[in-house]
């Protein structure tokens, strides 16, 4: 066992950590011990291997999932808190329409229109997709769809859904989809400031999930 | 300490993206999560060595990131305030682990008594990297390290992976330079110790 501050003196060494002083003393040192030098060399060799096979950055399985999950989890606390302090608000008249029938169908129509375009055999050419079926709960509202040309992509109508109230602004809706695992996705709506005000997506069971719950 | 990820010109800067993100914009925090997630879980699954445990820990990190935001002074750069908090959350992990674990990381117990390692072991002409192909001698790497305590775990991390300076470790964990140059000694050695076939064989 050495004494803990020749211990100190080899990694500090090792480390590039001393002055010039005591590096030019320490290697003095090295020079009359061979089996301290030995083991110097052996512990900066093992240094060296150290920084090449554990790299600073690597790639997150899952990563759209990661930050989809992280999203659903930010939203959900955000109108957790809005509820808890601001009962009978406007964040909680939010709420409550954004839990009108045709917000939740708004969603699942959404997925279930994601879910085809990434399940279909020729998922890779918008051109190839083509809407086989589609199923509104709400007899209401009816579902079309059509690939506008321009921007090469498959456009979802929903008929009949109540008008948006003035008062909540939902300025922008965003869908991710992951390109590692396909069955993932989700649709966020955003307010003007950029807050997420509803977020849709799937649990680990693959069922939809709107978040604020209830 | 870490670094922030260098940006390409016209990259919105993490500054721009903090601040959006404290007023309440989710989409400018979602980009910051894109930056650095691959950081962030390098360093949690480096700690903790399991895949799953490394994901979840580094969502956490990214959570308890947003909720701390309000507090965020910019006084200290963003990745090195986040990289804080996720190694804050993955050795608090760590922690409970071994605790109920029971014992399941010893060398602390027995960090006076490591041996030198193979002294007798045949000396060779050949390289480490030579030696050994680099994906197996990373393999060794990456077994040897899930070996080692928490507390040896964690200070080759912040030294070896994030080039962190002694006192940087020191203020992180936090606890004396004199612990920290100690705990790198002993780290290195059970490394070594795991590792003499290889080292042996090249010097």
């Amino acid at each position: 066992m050495k004494h803990p501050s020749e211990e100190h003196d080899l990694i500090r060494w090792i480390d590039g950590e001393m002055n010039e002083a005591e590096r030019t003393a320490f290697e003095e040192r090295l020079k009359q011990d061979p089996a301290l030098a030995k083991e110097a060399e052996q512990m900066r060799a093992l240094s060296a291997s150290l920084r090449t096979h554990l790299p600073a950055e690597m790639r997150v399985p899952h990563a759209d999932y990661f930050n989809t999950q992280i999203g659903v989890r930010i939203t959900q606390m955000a109108l957790d808190e809005a509820r808890a302090k601001q009962s009978g608000s406007s964040w909680i008249s939010a709420l409550q329409w954004l839990r009108q029938p045709w917000f939740a169908l708004a969603g699942a129509a959404a997925l279930a229109l994601l879910g085809f375009f990434l399940l279909g055999p020729n998922a890779s050419g918008a051109a190839e997709s083509m809407i086989l079926s589609s199923y509104t709960p709400n007899t209401h509202v009816q579902a079309r769809t059509y690939h506008d040309d321009a921007a090469e992509a498959t456009v979802l109508m929903l008929d009949g859904l109540d008008p948006v109230p003035s008062e909540k602004k939902v300025s922008g809706i965003h869908v991710l989809r992951s390109e590692v695992e396909p069955e993932l996705a989700s649709t966020t709506m955003y307010d003007k400031q950029g807050a997420a005000v509803l977020m849709i997506s799937r649990d680990a069971l693959g069922n939809p999930m709107i978040s604020p719950r209830g | 300490m870490p670094a922030s990820a260098s940006t390409d010109p016209g990259e919105v800067s993490d500054l721009d993206l903090v601040k959006r993100s404290q007023a309440g914009d989710t989409r400018a925090f979602d980009v910051l999560v894109t930056r650095y997630r691959g950081r962030i879980y390098a360093m949690t699954y480096h700690l903790i060595q399991n895949e799953t445990e490394a994901w979840d820990l580094a969502q956490e990190a990214f959570i308890k990131a947003w909720r701390a935001l309000p507090t965020f002074k910019h006084d200290a750069g963003f990745y090195t305030w986040l990289y804080r908090i996720a190694h804050n959350v993955s050795y608090d992990w760590l922690r409970k682990k071994k605790i109920q674990g029971d014992g399941e990381f010893d060398d602390e117990r027995t960090e006076h008594r490591v041996a030198v390692g193979a002294e007798a072991a045949p000396k060779g002409d050949l390289a480490p990297d030579t030696a050994l192909r680099n994906a197996e001698l990373g393999q060794r790497i990456q077994e040897a390290i899930a070996k080692l305590s928490p507390e040896h775990r964690q200070v080759i991390i912040l030294r070896e992976v994030e080039g962190l300076a002694y006192e940087e470790i020191a203020a992180l964990i936090p606890c004396s330079l004199g612990t920290v140059m100690s705990r790198l000694f002993y780290a290195r050695k059970k490394l070594q110790e795991q590792l003499h076939d290889v080292y042996e064989t090249s010097l």
